[in-house]
């Protein structure tokens, strides 16, 4: 309380009318020190009229059958945004999730001869192996991450491409249990891969919030120098989000190929920079140490509900596009406004 | 060691602290252009590798490479440019293809002064554009890679707006002014030494050029020594948005027309980054040139038609630039670590 100071040598009567003040002040904060303590509310409430706008144009989503479909279009979204959210959280980003989802539905496709729980541990298998390898690459040998992904996505694709022609060759049949988590119905508009949403919303929400992993990975984020000096093992916290970055990305990708019933070398691609806009519309910054799950999963409902109310609006896609890139661009800044977690200027 | 480095003889006139003791011309030579002559080198490999792959080697063979390289090296110029003030833009590959689509859809059934005029429109929108994205960034305070992630998306369906489908019919004369005919590779190679002698160079050297290697190297310094921060730092956008234009114009004349692939900006985008980081070009800013990338994209363009040649699968291309690209940041990573440390 610095800002007292000045004052000290008043009398005392006035001294006390000043802390009386700040104490008023404090106790009873404007609506925007409320909303910026509460994130998740103003994201919630950014939903609900976003949604019904869309209703506006489009019924269809009061039915069970349209809340149904932006919940399982939601999911995969929501997945790999849980990847961006983990890496964010601790400074950094994945761009291999694409590629990473990519390929691990194509190998559970390829080896679906060998029975489903082979295949399907073989492909959270690769998302595991690639990101251990981004994990040593960012925690061991310090490549910014952003170039690491990168270049992991650039060696997946070729690696993939590659294989199609040789050890991946042959049929490519969606697993059985893949297409009915990915497309069937649990109950009345909740779809099946719902549960795997839920479950690893679960974990990331409160995994985050009470385990040591959890703690650390804000701690991390936020200063890594300070992490290190307290005796954190930096690296491994790194390795340790980098590898459930990998494993998310390959759960997204099996529950897209599931909902799509296919397999491509480049079907989820359009989901990365989404991936990346849901986290950072929920509120975690790119710089690290702030945010979390809860946000992501509204980030990735209002990108869902938005992207469908661009459909019905009857524009052409450059439109929607552009529009997309905007409302984007508001939300980030709206959000960076109103809770002032801005990048400074210089010294300032 | 002093981190702004003294390009412009003089400027530290003035200065009363201390200065750390000089060192020798060659080690300074070889520290700041150390990094160029490797990739120089390693360029210098990869061809006569390649040279001795073909039965032949004359103008049409080297046309091939340098007209095909030319868009990758200006995007390269672009994000050079950008990540050198310390950012970094992740939409220069949608402006690449906005520029390409907006020269696509005027320049047809144009003659050559008309081709010419449009390619100067399209920069110049190019230009403003990136100046406002970098008018966003600063005054916002959302970090660039988000800002210029929403823009690419933006930039994507502004080119998907001005031209619906691919277009050709591009004047023959202005594709061989900027190309080159079949066999002649000297078109290609002027513009893009012209583009670095004639805008890079007096940029580089000028104050606003100082000031952006200032920004790049430590932002609080330059702010304490009245380095004009938010100026400086939209004006890196802008100038990463005239090199953008000149990709995009490039890519017109090479092609012969334009398309609105969005998927075309994206591999753009992440080669320019490949170009930049093998090119020498610190991520955390402040260090590199031009040069360096610009001869880092021939490289780039090399490895596929070197693999193709070795009758392997040109798709392992990917892999192997992925494998480069992560480790020279490796290795650059744990250069820089010894350096900074005291031994």
């Amino acid at each position: 309380m610095s800002d007292v100071t000045p004052i000290a040598a008043a009398t005392t009567e006035e001294s006390t009318q000043v802390v009386a003040e700040i104490v008023r002040e404090t106790v009873r904060p404007g609506w925007r020190t409320r909303l910026a303590e509460q994130p998740a509310l103003v994201l919630a409430g950014v939903l609900v009229v976003l949604y019904a706008v869309t209703v506006w144009k489009d019924d269809s989503l009061l039915t069970v059958n349209g809340v149904r479909s932006i919940l399982l279009l939601a999911c995969p979204l929501a997945v790999f945004a849980a990847s961006q959210t983990l890496c964010m959280l601790t400074g950094g980003v994945d761009l291999s999730v694409a590629m990473t989802a990519n390929f691990a539905a194509y190998v559970a496709a390829n080896q679906s001869g060998r029975g489903p729980w082979i295949a399907l541990a073989m492909a959270l298998g690769v998302g595991v192996g690639v990101g251990a390898v981004n994990g040593l690459a960012v925690g061991v040998f310090k490549v910014n991450p952003l170039i690491m992904t990168i270049g992991m996505a650039s060696v997946l694709l070729g690696v993939v491409t590659v294989g199609l022609r040789g050890w991946l060759a042959g049929s490519t049949d969606v697993l059985d249990v893949v297409r009915t988590v990915g497309s069937g119905t649990l109950i009345g508009p909740l779809p099946t891969n719902l549960l795997v949403w839920t479950g690893i919303s679960l974990v990331l929400v409160l995994g985050l919030r009470s385990s040591g992993l959890g703690r650390v990975i804000y701690a991390v984020g936020d200063n890594q120098i300070a992490c290190r000096l307290a005796g954190v093992r930096v690296w491994q916290v790194l390795l340790a989000v980098y590898v459930l970055s990998g494993l998310l990305a390959a759960i997204g990708g099996l529950l897209f190929s599931g909902t799509t019933g296919s397999v491509g070398v480049d079907q989820t691609n359009s989901y990365l920079l989404p991936s990346v806009a849901a986290t950072v519309i929920g509120g975690t910054s790119i710089l690290g140490g702030t945010g979390g799950y809860t946000g992501t999963i509204l980030g990735a409902l209002i990108l869902t509900v938005l992207n469908r109310l661009l459909l019905r609006l009857e524009v052409s896609e450059a439109f929607r596009q552009i529009l997309y890139g905007l409302i984007v661009l508001a939300l980030a800044w709206s959000y960076v406004r109103l809770t002032g977690q801005k990048v400074r200027e210089g010294g300032g | 060691m002093t981190t702004v480095e003294p390009t412009v003889p003089g400027s530290y006139d003035g200065f009363a602290t201390s200065l750390p003791t000089p060192t020798s011309r060659w080690s300074r030579l070889a520290r700041r252009q150390g990094w160029t002559a490797g990739v120089a080198a390693l360029l210098a490999v990869l061809l006569v590798w390649r040279v001795s792959q073909l039965p032949k080697f004359g103008a049409f063979e080297i046309r091939t490479i340098t007209a095909g390289t030319m868009t990758l090296a200006l995007l390269a110029m672009a994000q050079g440019v950008i990540v050198i003030s310390g950012g970094i833009d992740l939409s220069v590959g949608s402006m690449m293809v906005f520029g390409n689509c907006l020269s696509a859809l005027w320049m047809p059934d144009r003659g050559l002064a008309g081709c010419l005029l449009v390619a100067v429109a399209v920069i110049a929108i190019t230009a403003a554009l990136a100046t406002l994205i970098g008018a966003i960034i600063t005054a916002s305070g959302v970090p660039d890679i988000i800002v210029t992630l929403a823009a690419s998306f933006v930039l994507a369906g502004m080119a998907l707006w001005v031209l619906d489908a691919p277009r050709s019919g591009v004047s023959a004369d202005f594709q061989r002014l900027v190309a080159g005919r079949l066999d002649n590779p000297w078109p290609s190679v002027l513009w893009i030494g012209g583009v670095l002698l004639v805008l890079w160079l007096p940029l580089r050297r000028s104050r606003l050029g100082l000031a952006i290697y200032a920004l790049g190297s430590d932002r609080k310094a330059a702010f304490l020594s009245g380095v004009q921060i938010a100026w400086t730092r939209v004006l890196a956008y802008t100038a990463g948005g005239v090199f953008s234009g000149c990709a995009g114009v490039a890519l017109t004349a090479s092609t012969g027309g334009g398309g609105p692939l969005a998927s075309t900006g994206t591999t753009a985008t992440l080669n320019s980054v490949a170009a930049v980081v093998l090119g020498g070009v610190a991520l955390t800013g402040g260090i590199g040139g031009l040069v360096g990338p610009v001869l880092a994209a021939l490289c780039l363009t090399l490895i596929p038609a070197i693999m193709l040649g070795l009758g392997w699968d040109p798709s392992n291309a990917e892999t192997a630039r992925g494998v480069i690209i992560i480790l020279v940041v490796a290795v650059a990573g744990l250069l820089q670590l010894r350096r900074t440390r005291p031994s």
